[in-house]
């Protein structure tokens, strides 16, 4: 049976644990909340740069041991850097538990060495130029940009090419000690495991790490309706996305929000599929809901031929019209089922649960097991729906498109 | 073959295979059929692709909405995908609704309604898709790469060519699923939570009258040449290598597969340590094993900014051939836990178990059990893998680029 342990070390660590004894692996996240928005513009991208410099060692390890020791216990192990938060993660064989954790701990504590920083800036600025060869991407940043105006949502994750030349290996250090103490993070452990075994190596390996205040400005967001077209004749396919508030990661309203992006916009059987996609006016039609630190939003995807583009924006805010005065109770069962499938199947891998606590705690302090969020995700009906859709009536809206058909919008800067 | 595995062929070709796994509620199918890329009629690339949409749009009683609705109202995850080989439908989601499905996929995959407008949309989408591949000039390249390595069909696109699908036509497909839609060389594969006797029973119920006629084999052409430049105005020059190795059948596989893992296994792999730690060449560089009946093959990626990109290659292509002069009983010990690990985690999981065993039983007509590759994997000494890198000298190489200059090849 699966059980939760907490507890939280002097200087303000906390760890959290869901023990499963039927699983083959454990699992090992240090979530810290701190990304892209705890940035200045000045230093834009050096969260993500600074995940990447967690990986060139410690005082005591170099990057060669850092890659050697978590390949020699056969660790699947990764970071990554969101607008709010940055996790790193170990998933190994339980007997190799301490070795992972004692390496993750080196992990956080790192030596940012000039020459290291020097050489990984161009696998970062190599990083920026995949990413450009990606019309997804490219639009996606130009959305938050553009929807998030002056609140800090809007920087975004990798940086530019210029900010990350510009940036120092001083301004990376600093930006480390104001944002990485133990109070601003989570230890979350899950899979086959011993809960005290787990608090005594935090203690022993995370132990020493001094507290620091890392306050995190929460400006209310000025949200307005607004449209920007880029143009690039290189592109075949037009790529259209939009922006709209709804509930945050705090919110309660946040289970119902799931439950709504799933009626209109999963990616078969909802709105958005027999609309657009089961006809072929657009290849893809999404709908999806994207919690925040204190502010949410929704988001729509269209990826259509330029020419049918225009179409397929009518007919998708058209649905998200008609959503809010014919919502039927069985489409909302549909949706509940398969997200209580995606649930039970996410809870039996330890790397899936792991994600799920770590993140969950990060935002709110608070451990769901499996069963309350079932039993959430199930009392969610049309009632709630609707009102969702009073308090977040899918405006005001940010819009923005890419590809050859926008021939009267700007080329993309 | 202990009772946690479960292997049967029905009188009629098709084969159950099974794995029971401890304290999951899930558990997750696979449905292979033999109508991948490669059987698609010579002029007709891309028929699979439609057909595997097109089954989904009303089968059985119900029509395109009631199917699709009754398959979310019970809760199934579901994919379905086109390969080489197969074509292929898997679903997970709590057990017994996996098992109440299988009645509604015998429907799919035997009774499709296999509409005109369906058919219109999935060619359409089939299409939309082609277009896209220009936007996304790393996929663009991987399929170029299958292209000119792989021998014809194989090396096949599987999304299809425009011309061939502008020619497709409902009869067209219509006869296509009759002949490829069959039990001969059909696996179903089930993990998780099941009862064995329930389930095959299940499986018979509904599968075991379907019919069908077995093809004959496929004839291999070899590709048209080895390198290959794709001009494209892209940030990055995307580099593909693939050269030929032994198949996942030889004796040899573990040592082959061992190769790979050092080559790429994790963050100490030579590629990685090589051409992005020390020389900060790309952000993305990897080397896999790929597997197809009769053909093992390692293909490798890189994308580096163009002017960066020679450099990359070459140090890419330093790296393959270095394998050749053997590894370290360092290097070799990481790559065997590493596999070791991957191969304990998936059995955690009910859907990478499923699909694993399906792919098992067409490779080799029977499952691995999970500590039948650990010991196997337990056994590859150094001296094992350095004599099998001495005896197969990395090559020879398919290279291909896609960006805006062409790159000097070796």
């Amino acid at each position: 049976m699966l059980s939760f342990h907490r507890a939280q070390l002097p200087n303000g660590l906390d760890i959290v644990a869901e023990e499963n004894p039927d699983s083959h692996s454990t699992a090992l996240g240090l979530f810290v909340m701190t990304g892209s928005r705890d940035e200045s513009p000045k230093i834009n991208g050096v969260s993500h740069f600074l995940e990447h410099m967690m990986f060139k060692g410690s005082s005591k390890y170099t990057w060669e041991d850092v890659n050697r020791i978590f390949d020699e216990i056969g660790a699947k192990y990764n970071a990554f850097t969101s607008q709010e938060m940055t996790a790193y993660y170990a998933n190994v064989l339980p007997e190799f538990s301490e070795r992972a954790m004692e390496h993750l701990s080196h992990l956080l504590r790192p030596a940012i060495r000039v020459s290291d920083f020097t050489t990984e800036k161009n696998v970062i600025l190599e990083e920026i130029a995949m990413y450009l060869d990606d019309p997804g991407h490219r639009l996606y940043e130009k959305l938050m940009e553009l929807h998030f105006g002056n609140h800090p949502l809007s920087m975004s994750v990798l940086g530019s090419a210029e900010s990350i030349r510009q940036l120092q290996r001083d301004e990376m250090a600093d930006y480390f000690r104001q944002r990485y103490g133990p109070g601003n993070m989570v230890l979350a452990a899950t899979g086959r495991l011993a809960f005290d075994q787990v608090v005594k190596l935090a203690e022993k390996y995370c132990g020493s790490w001094p507290h620091v205040d890392a306050p995190r400005h929460q400006p209310a967001p000025l949200y307005k309706p607004q449209r920007s077209d880029l143009f690039d004749a290189k592109l075949n396919r037009q790529y259209l996305m939009g922006m709209t508030p709804g509930p945050s990661a705090q919110d309660e309203r946040r289970f119902a929000a799931r439950v709504l992006a799933d009626v209109i916009g999963d990616s078969d059987g909802s709105r958005f599929y027999w609309a657009l996609v089961d006809n072929a006016i657009a290849e893809d039609a999404d709908f999806g809901f994207y919690p925040h630190d204190g502010c949410g939003s929704f988001y729509l995807a269209i990826t259509a031929g330029p020419d049918r583009i225009e179409q397929a924006q009518k007919i998708a805010l058209g649905e998200l019209e008609k959503v809010k005065t014919d919502l039927k109770d069985d489409e909302i069962e549909r949706a509940k089922n398969k997200l209580a499938s995606s649930l039970v199947l996410q809870g039996e891998v330890p790397l899936g649960r792991m994600r799920s606590i770590g993140s969950q705690w990060i935002y709110n302090k608070e451990y769901r097991s499996l069963e309350q969020d079932m039993a959430t995700l199930m009392s969610v009906n049309r009632e709630s729906l609707q009102k969702l859709m009073v308090d977040f009536p899918f405006a005001p809206m940010t819009v923005v498109s890419l590809g050859p058909g926008s021939q009267g919008g700007a080329p993309e800067a | 073959m202990s009772e946690r595995y479960l292997q049967h062929t029905f009188e009629n070709g098709l084969t159950i295979v099974g794995q029971r796994m401890a304290g999951m509620q899930s558990a997750a199918m696979t449905l292979l059929l033999p109508a991948g890329a490669a059987t698609d009629p010579v002029d007709r690339s891309g028929s699979a692709t439609v057909l595997a949409d097109l089954v989904l749009r009303g089968a059985g009683a119900r029509d395109s909405r009631q199917l699709t609705d009754y398959l979310d109202s019970i809760g199934l995850q579901r994919s379905a995908s086109v390969g080489v080989q197969h074509a292929r439908f898997g679903c997970a989601a709590l057990a017994e609704r996996v098992v109440e499905g299988l009645a509604t996929y015998a429907d799919i995959v035997r009774r499709p309604m296999l509409p005109q407008t369906g058919f219109d949309a999935a060619r359409d989408l089939a299409l939309q898709a082609l277009a896209g591949i220009d936007d996304e000039p790393r996929q663009k390249l991987m399929i170029a790469l299958r292209a000119w390595h792989f021998p014809s069909p194989y090396g096949r696109n599987t999304m299809g060519e425009v011309a061939d699908l502008e020619k497709l036509t409902l009869d067209l497909s219509r006869a296509d699923f009759q002949r490829r839609y069959r039990p001969q060389e059909s696996i179903i594969s089930l993990a998780g939570n099941i009862d064995f006797e329930m389930v095959r029973g299940e499986v018979e119920r509904f599968f075991g009258d379907w019919t069908g006629t077995p093809s004959g084999p496929i004839e291999l052409l070899p590709p048209p040449g080895r390198f290959h430049h794709v001009q494209q105005a892209s940030e990055q020059t995307h580099i593909g290598i693939a050269y030929p190795t032994v198949q996942e059948t030889d004796a040899e596989y573990y040592a082959a597969r061992m190769a790979v893992e050092v080559l790429s296994g994790g963050m100490s792999g030579r590629l990685f340590t090589e051409v992005r730690e020390k020389r900060a060449l790309c952000y993305s560089v990897s080397a896999g094993y790929s597997s197809l009946k009769g053909l093992g093959s390692i293909l490798a990626y890189t994308g580096s900014s163009n002017d960066r990109a020679q450099a990359a290659l070459d140090c890419v292509l330093n790296e393959l051939h270095r394998l050749h002069d053997g590894i370290t009983a360092e290097e070799l010990s990481r790559a065997k836990i590493g596999l070791k690990a991957s191969t304990i985690m998936q059995g955690e999981s009910t859907s990478a178990r499923a699909a694993a065993i399906a792919h098992d039983f067409f490779m080799r007509g029977r499952i691995r059990t999970l500590d039948e590759i650990k010991s196997a994997i337990d056994g590859v000494t150094v001296e094992h893998v350095n004599a099998f890198l001495a005896e197969h000298e990395p090559g020879p190489f398919t290279i291909v680029t896609v960006g805006p200059k062409e790159l000097k090849l070796p």
